[in-house]
Order: C-alpha cells, then structure tokens, then sequence
C-alpha cells in the first residue's frame, strides 16, 4: 500500500474522448491503485467548475497528488499546475496523461483498444506521481543587457528602445556601416522623409547613450548559458580580429532581408534597360532633374509586378509568398518620376494590386497622375524583348482590363518590381538555433498571439528576418521585441523549470561521459571532498535526460522524471487489465 | 497586337474634361445601361487610356447611341465621370472623323 493520498480527475472532454474512450470504465479500473483516494470524471476537466472541485477535494481530502488525464500536455499544464498551486499542491506533484492526441482521437475504430489504453497512461501517470516529490522553481538572476544582431532600421530603433526602458544594449552590424537597406534610400512612402535622414536621426540619438555600445564588421559567433544569463561571443573583422565575449539577458534578431535577384532572362533581365525595383530607386534617388537613362531623357516606364514573389509552387525554392512592400513601393516611386517635372508614360503591369490600408491612396494619386495599370493573368506573364527598329524595349501583354488585347508597350526602361527574400544566415541560425520556416525566413511562436518571440527563449526576431515588411512594420515588431525582453529583464530574475539533471556525487567517479553527451554545455567538473565529480549548472540544463543512460554508475538521475518514476510508469503501463 | 499610343488621351482631353483613371473594370456600368450598350464605358475608355485610337474610331455610332442618361454614372462605384467623358470623345470624333 501506499501512505499517498492523490487525486486522478478524467476527462470526456464533451466527447472528444469519452467517444471513444469508455471514461467510466477507466475510472472503475484504476480507483484502487494504491494511493488512490479521490477517483472522478468530469465533462471537462479544464472548466472552472472541475478546477474548483480539485481545489476543494485537494484541501478536504488532504490531497497530496494530483493526476489529470485529458489533452496533450502542452495545452494545459500551466492551467492544472495553477489549480494545484491554488490549493496549496506543489504543482509538480500534479502528472498530466494524455488520452486525447494519444489515444481517443488515434484510435477511433478500436473503442475497446482505446479504453485499454487509457487504462494504462492513467495507471502510469498515477505510478509517476506516487514518487513525485515537491519542487521548487529555479530562480536565476537576469542581466539588464539585451544583445541585438543587425543594425538596420529595426536593429536599431530597438537598441534605442531598450536604453529608454533602462535596458543596456550591445548591437552588431556586420557591415561596415550601419543603417542597412533604409540608409541607401532617399524619399521613402508614405510621407517622402529620406530614409538616410532617418538613420541618421536614429544614429544621432544612439550616440548619445552610453549604455548602447555598437560593433559594425562584426558578428556573433557564440552563444552559450541560458534565457536572462546568455554569454554571446561577438568577432570583430578587424585586423587582426578580435572576438569580444558579452553577457546579455535577451538576444533580439534583426537581421533585414535580401531583395530578389532576377534569373538571367527572367523578364529579359540582363536586357540593357531591365532593372530591378532597387536598382530603379537608386537611379530615382541620384537623379535631380527629370529621369535621364544612358544620356537620353526617360519618356516610357514598364513596371513588371511580382517578380519573384507568388511563384508557382513547381519551381525550386519557389517563394509563394506575397512580399507586400513592393506594389506601394513601385506605385511610391512612379509618383516620384512623375514629380521630376518631365512627361513621362508609366506602364504598371501587376497580377493583383496590394496597396493595402492607407497606401491605397498612393495607387490613386499614381492613377491621377496618369500611370495606367495593365492586369495580366498568373499564366500568362509579359514578355519583354528589343525592338530593333526603334532600339527601345518592347513589353508584350494581354491586358485583362481590355478584354485580354494584346497590347505591345514601347519601354525606355522596364522595372521588375522585385520582392524580398530570406537572407542566407546559415551560421547565426546555427549559433542561436533559430527556428527557420518554409519561406526561409525565421519562425514566430504564434503568428498573432507571440509574434516576436521565438522557440528559443530569450530569442526575438524583428523586422524582415521573420518575413516581408516595410520599415513602419520592421519598427513595430522591433518595439514588440524590446517590450518582450523587458518582460523578463526588468524583473530582474527568472524561474527556470526545476526539470534538471542531478548528481550524487557520492556515486560519481568522473569519468566526464556525461560531459561530452551533454548538447547544452550544462555538466562542469567539480572537486568534492579530494575527488573530481560532474555538477550540473542546473539554469543551463535543460532537462533532455541525455546524460541519465550513459552515466556507467547510475550517478545522474533526472527531477521529475527519475529512474525509479520512469520504472514504476512501466510497471503501471505493464500491468493486466483484468 | 495593338501598338500603345500613351498620347491619345491628352487629343481626347484637348479643352475638354477626360477622366477615367479610378475606372477598376467592374462593368456595373454596362450591366445597368438602358441601351444595352456592353462597349461604353469600360471597354471604349480603356481603348482611349492605352491609345488605341482605330478602336475608339470604329466605335463611333456607339459613341453617338449613348443617351447620356447618366444612369452608370450614378451607379459607378468608382465615381467617375462617365456622360462628360463620353461628350469628350464625341468632341474627339467630331474633329477626327467629321471634321467639323
């Protein structure tokens, strides 16, 4: 018998389990394992009600147990870990079993095989916490510093964010200069303030922070510890070159994005005369009168929309996403041709026009002042060639908003209106394990609830790193970043999961296999009463377990998930069903 | 394969009012006309914008069949001025196939 009192709760979950899963039965079979006092099923587990009557039975049976078998874990082991709490249970005496992802919902078609099953994982979880002991968080103090990698518009407005809400920052540039692709352009949409004017402005009021140190011809190399306490190294491409280790809390990645390089010929790229969207710009940008290309005066534009964005999935690395900049830019820059005074005919060739909120107003005002704008159909692209009579560019194209009349422009210059692609980070990505989605730009947790943070905790990403954005967008998700890291810096400590490996070292000869299996960095050796011994820097380790099997002395057990609970949830997966 | 003549429009617009630059090539207007008339506005508009000046002139008598009656106009969701521009291009074809 056992002298602990615990509590098991199953769910039906509305019949998402008890469909299946015959609850009743479960409940029957496993309310005499030893130490169990209170055993009840309940229509939904994780309602308020249910949450209230564990508390209750917590407290009046004196309870100290608590297993709840409903959904996969990740969906509500805060939520029941809050109810053990509120009733005075250590909430690492609470063990959730899943018997909906992992049985109800996988085996549909066998009821009596599901509710065998269920019989089980209760079983084992009721095993588990019968060894479970309390725990406590570990607490680690934080360092009041973020690192922020990319020094562009967002990189460093968040450096500048992070100094006003009192936190130091140490941003790296890899470039030489800072300020990124907002640097090089002059007249940006919607109000046609520089974008060297504003790195400047921001460049300014850096400068006059002390806690802002900046390296430029530098990366990050390094990065080891964990979230609130990361030790990154930074080398600088100096010569000779130096690397500068830095403690910092958070790491906010800021890393920008590549514009898309035209395929030679793709839309007669490589043509005299055929540029990109920021090619186009620039020329816009060094030019003060009217637009002049090779010595002769610009009379007629073609814009080429959606080059290398909204690809047909059969090409490689195809990018399917919409980069949803590049129509309010190319419709910004024809207004800006058309401001230069001389008449010039602009040509605006799109699949679907995305200018979207407030930018619409730029596509009207671009329409006023005379560019026409010709639909073409996803299969059937413009084509550009030379005209060799004229010697100007020729644009052919069925004109959707014409009845599909092929029409032929006569061009001076074609712009291929190119979208944003994902930059190659392949050694960043390694060294902060960042996690990369399908388009090769870096992954949020949740697109609308954590859209900055990453699964690395402590890890932000901001700006274009993570996806198509103008720089008002990059801005906002980099001050959503600064607000993320000060969540947890300013508190000044952290509670890290008690989940960690531990040593006896009365067992532990250091034989240092645990050293060189562990992926985190987290075993050190130690000198303990004349003898070397492994320790575990228990806010590094992250629980993975790695260490446990290779130890040849059992001298390494894991909190929470020791050798004996594992054991005993065998035992209790093992046992008949009678 | 038509040959864009960007200038048209501005022989259209001489002394007079052309706009039809919001036009978004719905064809409410064509739905709605008393006439039934499926060219005007959206398809003979666009001819003028682009330039195709041979499919304006062979459009004439549909052109004159307009009643000016205004009911796209007031049913065009882009707002555009649809009965003044189509008194623009009878100006247009006054001068350039009438000669008057």
């Amino acid at each position: 018998m056992s002298e602990r009192r615990i509590g098991v709760y199953i769910c039906h979950c509305g019949g998402n389990i008890s469909d299946y899963v015959d609850v009743e039965k479960v409940r029957a079979a496993v309310g005499d394992e030893p130490g169990v006092v209170v055993a009840k099923t309940a229509m939904f587990t994780c309602s308020d009600a249910t949450q209230q009557e564990m508390v209750q039975d917590i407290q009046e049976q004196n309870l100290d147990g608590l297993v709840v078998a409903s959904c996969s874990p990740k969906l509500h082991t805060f939520t029941f870990r809050g109810a053990a709490k509120r009733a005075d249970l250590n909430p690492y005496q609470y063990t959730q079993v899943n018997i909906r992802e992992q049985c109800s919902w996988t085996h549909t078609d066998d009821k009596a095989g599901a509710t065998g099953k269920a019989i089980r994982l209760v079983r084992a979880g009721i095993a588990h916490t019968r060894l479970s002991t309390p725990l406590e968080p570990i607490v680690v103090e934080t360092v009041p510093k973020a690192l922020v990698i990319g020094g562009g518009i967002a990189g460093l407005r968040a450096a500048l964010g992070l100094s006003d809400i009192g936190l130091a920052a140490v941003l790296v540039e890899k470039e030489p200069e800072i300020g990124g692709w907002v640097a090089g352009f002059e007249g940006m949409y919607p109000h046609a303030k520089g974008g060297r004017q504003l790195i400047a402005s921001l460049w300014g009021e850096i400068q006059k922070r002390p806690d802002v140190t900046v390296f430029t011809n530098a990366e990050v190399i390094g990065k080891s510890g964990s979230f609130g306490n990361y030790q990154a190294t930074i080398r600088v491409n100096s010569r000779p070159a130096e690397t500068i280790p830095v403690e910092v809390g958070s790491i906010i990645v800021a890393t920008g994005f590549d514009s898309y390089q035209p395929e030679a010929d793709e839309y007669g790229y490589g043509m005299d005369g055929v540029v990109t969207l920021p090619e186009f710009k620039k020329m816009i940008d060094s030019s003060t009168g009217p637009l002049v290309y090779k010595g002769k005066p610009v009379k007629d534009i073609a814009y080429i929309y959606c080059v290398g964005s909204r690809q047909k999935p059969d090409l490689p690395n195809a990018n399917r996403y919409c980069s949803r900049y590049c129509c309010n830019a190319a419709v910004h820059a024809s207004l800006t041709v058309a401001a230069k005074g001389a008449k010039v005919h602009q040509y605006h060739l799109y699949r679907d026009m995305r200018t979207y909120g407030k930018y619409e107003l730029l596509y009207k005002e671009s329409r006023e002042e005379g560019s026409l704008f010709l639909k073409f159909a996803d299969d059937a692209p413009p084509a550009v060639t030379r005209d060799e009579n004229s010697g100007k560019l020729s644009v052919t194209v069925a004109d959707q908003l014409t009845v599909g009349t092929e029409l032929t422009i006569p061009a001076d210059l074609v712009v291929l209106v190119t979208g944003m692609v994902p930059r190659s980070n392949e050694e960043l990505v390694k060294t902060l394990k960042l996690p990369v989605g399908k388009d090769r730009f870096f992954n949020e947790i949740h697109p609308k609830l954590r859209p900055v943070e990453t699964v690395v905790d402590g890890v932000y990403i901001c700006g274009a790193c993570q996806g198509p954005k103008n720089s008002a967008e990059s801005v906002a998700s980099a001050l959503a970043a600064v607000t993320q890291s000060a969540g947890i810096l300013k508190k000044g400590f952290a509670e890290l999961e008690p989940l960690v490996a531990t040593v006896k070292p009365d067992q532990c000869a250091w034989c240092g296999k645990c050293q060189e299996t562990c992926p985190y960095g987290a075993v050190e050796k130690v000198r303990l009463n004349d003898q070397d011994v492994a320790a575990i820097n228990e806010a590094v380790c992250k629980g993975c377990g790695g260490c446990v099997p290779v130890c040849p002395r059992d001298a390494i057990d894991l909190q929470g998930y020791t050798d004996a609970q594992v054991k005993a949830m065998i035992d209790g997966l093992l046992k008949e069903i009678g | 394969m038509a040959l864009l003549n960007p200038d048209l429009v501005d022989v259209v617009r001489q002394n007079n009012e052309f706009n039809a630059s919001a036009c978004m090539n719905c064809g409410v207007c064509s739905a709605v006309c008393p006439m039934g008339i499926e060219l005007l506005p959206r398809k003979l508009f666009r001819y003028v914008l682009l330039g195709m000046e041979d499919q304006v002139k062979v459009n004439t008598e549909t052109i004159y069949s307009c009643l000016l009656c205004k009911v796209c106009e007031v049913n065009c969701p882009a707002g555009v001025h649809i009965a003044e521009n189509v008194r623009s291009l009878r100006h247009f074809i006054n001068r350039q196939v009438f000669r008057l």
